[in-house]
């Protein structure tokens, strides 16, 4: 009974929910593929309903109403709309009504209807079809592979698939798909039947297919494999030649083939093909002509179908390899260089294997006739040489001496185990035969070759050149046909490696004077920069010297070199020649470190050596001595000057020194009476107990003294000996300290004796001669002077001059002796104050210096003692 | 054809030509009637003969076309021919090879064994020529079945099934070849049917007889395809070769 209701319920809902699930909006076409870049038109039309009209319908492409201009009204109840289709991505186009009633708003799912917009690119004509089948054993593979090139583009929902073709018959055709520009077909390969290929590309949106390839023959796209035991056959009796054999790598039933052969000498790159007018035919063997004996050959072979543009040319069969066998061989080649250490007057004779040795040399026979003689001398040179080993540059063959004889002809042929080459004479000689050089000279590398350019010579006798190159040790040389201008050097040649070319013009075998060069093959920057080894530094210059880089690392021409030269943070650069090793730099500072490298430059890049440091000199040179001789002339004109005035002046200085003091014999002093009885006192030790004298200042005077010891010396010599005639001596307290001093140098004892002198007064020196002149400030009076002149011992031993002047020192009062000695005694400090202007009587430096500071300072009492005069 | 076409335009010309004629001879004296004649005789035999001549190159083309095709159809069938039988000799040795050592090619006489005779006949050369073409077609059925029952004889991966295979679609495409060669040689005539009717195949054997009978279908087979190629040597020699031909 549930059941059953169940079924009554549904029965009567079934028409509401058909209703109700009604849409009152149709759009058509469904699901359609639209090609990009066309106009789609669809059509909305209203159903079941009158709600709507077609004026209340509108579009919408995805969420963009499209406007009315594109819509196009058909009746009351049917609207197109054409809208052009752009980009990529699929996308909805909406019917729907924009009536805004009730009825359309409750139900508003059932007015809008959508078509799903796929997008795509229609398909283009693929191109570039090519097809090829491969061998496969002993027949054509089953696989027909092809490929092409697609065109146009394509979108991931409308993509394009591509199915290959291909017919045999008609009614025997294979195809294979692909989304991909290739595909196999699989068949039994219809050899010798006409095949007709194309692709087909095919999209939702269309078709279309490729140029179809139309062949009468399916081995048109036959590749086979190479040419089977591809074989080389040498005869002895054919040195240049060998014989190629080989196999067909197919049945001849399947296709005809035509062949391709290539070879090359071992040690090359280049392989010579045989042309293929020689080899286009169905054949298994050829013969190989025009090869180098004695030389290794590797051989490769290729097929193909014989027919012209058909099939694909097979890879090439592996190698083969075979050596030609040994024939004459060509002409050596003879040439001589200067021995090592002989200045020319010894040659080596020297020579290469022939260019064309055909075979292994055995030996050189050589021939040399003495010019002085004209004997042929023989000699055979063996050449041993493992077949292995690489055959050498060159061979020395002798070393012949010029010395006594000026020419030699040296003749010169190689054998090998055919036979014996032609001979190859050269005469040799010190000097160079023949004419002069070649004119314009030149050798410029191109391409990895050194090509040598020169102005020919127009002489008859002109056989060939000889093109020399040496570098360092290594000679080589190669020789080439008088008609010859331009060549290149067939030799190995080393980039970086300074070349000496020199090319030789050969007069009927004389060598003729050369012409010469120097050439890199490439050029680098050097290796190494210049090695400063001496600087010579002045105070404002210095002088550079350097050595040239080695050969093997200056790697190219120098174009330049570049002094830098840097003192604190400023760095000078100058530029120099190539040929420079040498170089003074001024202006430079003066007692000043410079740092100081040289940068050496070729075209291809510089190097610069390591950093050389000196110190510019501190003074000029003569400047030390330029300073020494002025200050010398300038002392000595002061000198001078010193000794004409005082020559001039003498009269003057004189009387300023040494005023006029009264003449005491004059005195009336003299007649004095001798009622007045002189009071002579025996000098006693107690007359001058109290004495002191105050040397304290003679050290210091000393300097001073010494100072116009040159110009005191003339007077010294003078005073000294009236001083020493004086018989004060040191026997007188009255005597100067200067003359106290003289009796201590005759007396050793001194010291003691003056200990026991007492003198009494202080000896002021106000700019009097040395103390020849002291002036005894004691007393003023000279009244006991006086007296003690009249004492026979003081008369006795007493100098007219000094005695002279005692008078004046007589001034010093007796009466206060006692106490002036006191105050002298005291007030010593005072008699440093007038020693400037005080000169003592010079005393040896000795005598100064073996002066104690103490007893310099005081009189001690003299032996003599003091009579009272 | 050419011919033909004129002699047509000849004719109305002529008529037109009588009813000019006519009217001026109403009109025109007999000496001038008689001038006006012999220049038309004049103009119609220029005509006349340029149209021979065309007709006659024409007919030289197609007959050259004709046998340009001919000779590369016989070309084509020969060297088709010739690979065939390479192809089936090799098969021939193989299959001996895989029957086991026990097997010898003593057994494989076709005698008793309904196998096709490997003989052309026909007196002319278009029944040679058919007689090649029907026996071709009569020994497909026998190396699709040979085939079959190698297949249940040997491992799948075989060498010996894939020649099979190859002899097979090569002799099919030899058949067409033949064919198309009769046809460009004798256009006017068709194939004729087997005179025997279709292929009858051999009852079910055990598997001796089948190595027996699949020895003898190749061996008569590369018998005929030996006759084939000295067939086509003959007609060949016969055949002029054209001068723009690609030798083989």
């Amino acid at each position: 009974q549930i059941v059953l209701k169940l079924w009554i319920l549904l029965f009567f809902l079934f028409p509401f929910f058909l209703s109700e699930n009604m849409n009152y909006l149709v759009t058509a076409p469904q699901s359609p593929v639209v090609e990009i870049g066309a106009n789609f038109t669809a059509t909305c039309v209203i159903t079941n309903t009158t709600e709507v009209t077609a004026d209340d319908l509108h579009w919408n492409l995805s969420r963009t109403t499209l406007p009315r201009e594109l819509y196009t009204k058909i009746n009351t109840s049917a609207l197109n709309v054409t809208v052009p289709i752009v980009g990529e991505k699929p996308e909805w186009l909406f019917c729907a009504s924009k009536k805004d009633s009730l009825y359309v708003t409750l139900n508003k799912s059932r007015f809008i209807h959508g078509i799903w917009l796929k997008k795509g690119y229609r398909p283009e004509k693929p191109e570039n079809l090519s097809c090829i089948a491969l061998q496969e054993g002993d027949h054509i593979s089953s696989t027909f592979s092809c490929k092409w090139q697609t065109a146009g583009r394509q979108t991931p929902y409308v993509p394009t698939t591509y199915t290959l073709m291909v017919k045999v018959l008609k009614d025997e055709m294979y195809n294979a798909s692909t989304t991909k520009n290739s595909a196999d077909v699989l068949m039994v390969f219809p050899s010798h039947m006409s095949l007709e290929v194309w692709v087909q590309a095919h999209n939702l949106l269309g078709t279309v297919e490729s140029e179809h390839l139309k062949v009468d023959d399916a081995n048109y796209f036959v590749k086979t494999n190479p040419p089977l035991n591809v074989q080389l056959i040498r005869e002895e009796i054919f040195p240049t030649s060998l014989l190629v054999n080989w196999s067909h790598p197919i049945a001849p039933q399947y296709l005809h083939l035509k062949y391709q052969i290539r070879f090359c000498p071992r040690g090359s790159h280049n392989w010579s093909y045989v042309p293929l007018s020689d080899t286009d035919q169905h054949t298994r063997s050829f013969r190989l002509q025009s090869l180098q004996p004695y030389t290794d050959y590797f051989i490769q072979v290729s097929c193909k179908h014989t027919k012209k543009d058909y099939g694909y040319w097979s890879d090439w069969s592996a190698n083969a390899t075979m050596r030609t066998p040994e024939d004459l061989p060509e002409r050596p080649s003879l040439w001589k260089t200067t021995a090592d250490g002989v200045n020319g007057q010894e040659v080596l004779i020297i020579c290469k294997d022939p260019i064309l040795a055909n075979g292994r040399i055995t030996s050189f026979e050589m021939r040399i006739q003495h010019s002085h003689n004209g004997s042929w001398e023989n000699e055979r040179i063996p050449v041993n040489r493992s077949i292995s080993a690489p055959r050498p540059e060159v061979t020395l063959l002798k070393r012949i001496s010029l010395a006594d004889k000026q020419l030699v002809k040296v003749c010169l042929a190689a054998s090998n185990s055919v036979g014996m080459s032609p001979e190859r004479c050269l005469f040799i000689s010190a000097k160079p035969l023949g004419n002069g050089p070649v004119e314009d000279l030149s050798v410029s590398p191109h391409q990895g070759q050194l090509f040598v350019k020169w102005k020919p010579i127009s002489d008859r006798s002109l056989t060939e050149y000889v093109i020399e190159w040496v570098s360092g040790e290594q000679i080589n040389w190669q020789m080439v046909k008088k008609s010859t201008n331009l060549t290149a050097i067939k030799g190995p040649l080393e980039p970086f490696v300074c070349y000496r070319v020199s090319v030789y013009p050969i007069y009927a075998t004389r060598i003729g004077k050369p012409a010469s060069t120097e050439a890199f093959l490439e050029q680098g920057a050097p290796l190494e920069g210049p090695s400063i080894n001496k600087s010579y530094t002045g105070y404002d210059h210095a002088e550079l010297v350097w050595d040239a880089i080695p050969l093997h690392q200056r790697r190219g021409f120098i174009t330049n070199y570049t002094i830098f030269y840097k003192s604190g943070k400023n760095t000078h650069a100058i530029t120099l020649p190539p040929n420079s090793t040498s170089y003074t730099l001024k202006p430079l500072l003066g007692d000043t470190k410079y740092d100081v490298w040289i940068k050496a430059s070729t075209i291809r890049g510089s190097k610069n050596s390591s950093s050389h440091s000196f110190t510019t000199l501190k003074y000029a040179p003569g400047r030390v001595e330029g300073i020494v001789v002025g200050v010398s002339l300038g002392f000595l004109f002061l000198v001078l000057m010193a000794i004409l005035l005082c020559i001039y002046k003498k009269d003057v200085i004189e009387q300023n020194l040494w005023p006029q003091v009264p003449n005491p014999g004059k005195s009336t002093i003299g007649n004095w009476s001798p009622d007045n009885p002189l009071r002579a006192e025996t000098p006693s030790e107690d007359c001058l107990s109290g004495m002191t004298v105050h040397v304290e200042g003679v050290r210091d005077i000393k300097q001073g003294l010494e100072e116009d010891k040159t110009s005191l010396s003339l007077k010294k010599d003078k005073y000294l000996s009236e001083e020493h005639s004086s018989g004060i001596g040191g026997s007188s307290c009255m005597s100067s300290p200067r003359q106290s001093v003289s009796s201590s140098d005759e007396d050793p004892e001194m010291p003691d004796n003056t200990a026991n002198t007492v003198q009494y007064s202080v000896v002021v020196g106000p700019s009097d001669y040395k103390g020849q002149t002291p002036v005894f400030s004691r007393s003023e009076s000279t009244q006991p002077l006086l007296d003690s002149e009249e004492n026979p011992d003081m008369l006795g031993s007493g100098g007219s001059r000094h005695f002279q002047r005692f008078p004046r020192q007589s001034s010093l009062s007796e009466t206060n002796q006692e106490t002036h000695f006191k105050q002298l005694e005291l007030e010593q400090q005072d008699f440093c104050s007038i020693k400037e202007d005080t000169e003592w009587t010079l005393a040896s430096e000795t005598q100064l210096a073996d002066a104690e500071p103490g007893s310099a300072s005081s009189y001690m009492p003299q032996g003599g003692g003091y009579r009272p005069q | 054809m050419w011919f033909l076409c004129l002699i047509d335009v000849l004719k109305e010309r002529d008529h037109e030509s009588m009813q000019s004629d006519c009217e001026t001879q109403r009109r025109m004296n007999g000496h001038v009637r008689k001038m006006y004649f012999q220049q038309f005789l004049e103009k119609a035999a220029t005509l006349l003969y340029f149209l021979l001549l065309l007709d006659v190159n024409s007919t030289k083309s197609v007959v050259a076309s004709r046998n340009q095709m001919c000779w590369e159809n016989l070309q084509q069938s020969l060297r088709l021919t010739r690979l065939v039988n390479t192809e089936t000799k090799t098969l021939f040795k193989e299959y001996k090879t895989y029957q086991g050592e026990a097997f010898q090619e003593g057994f494989c006489k076709a005698q008793g064994i309904r196998i096709p005779d490997p003989t052309i006949s026909g007196l002319e050369t278009s029944e040679r020529i058919a007689s090649i073409y029907t026996h071709i077609q009569a020994f497909l059925p026998h190396l699709k079945r040979v085939q079959e029952q190698q297949t249940d004889l040997q491992p799948p991966e075989s060498p010996l099934l894939k020649k099979f295979t190859i002899v097979e679609d090569n002799s099919r495409r030899l058949a067409y070849c033949i064919e198309n060669f009769y046809h460009s040689s004798f256009p006017n005539l068709s194939l004729p049917e087997p005179a025997s009717g279709p292929t009858t195949l051999p009852p079910p054997q055990n598997v001796f007889q089948q190595k027996v009978y699949g020895c003898a279908v190749l061996k008569t087979y590369k018998k005929l395809l030996t006759n084939i190629i000295n067939e086509q040597r003959t007609l060949k020699s016969r055949l002029r070769r054209p001068a723009n031909a690609i030798t083989s």
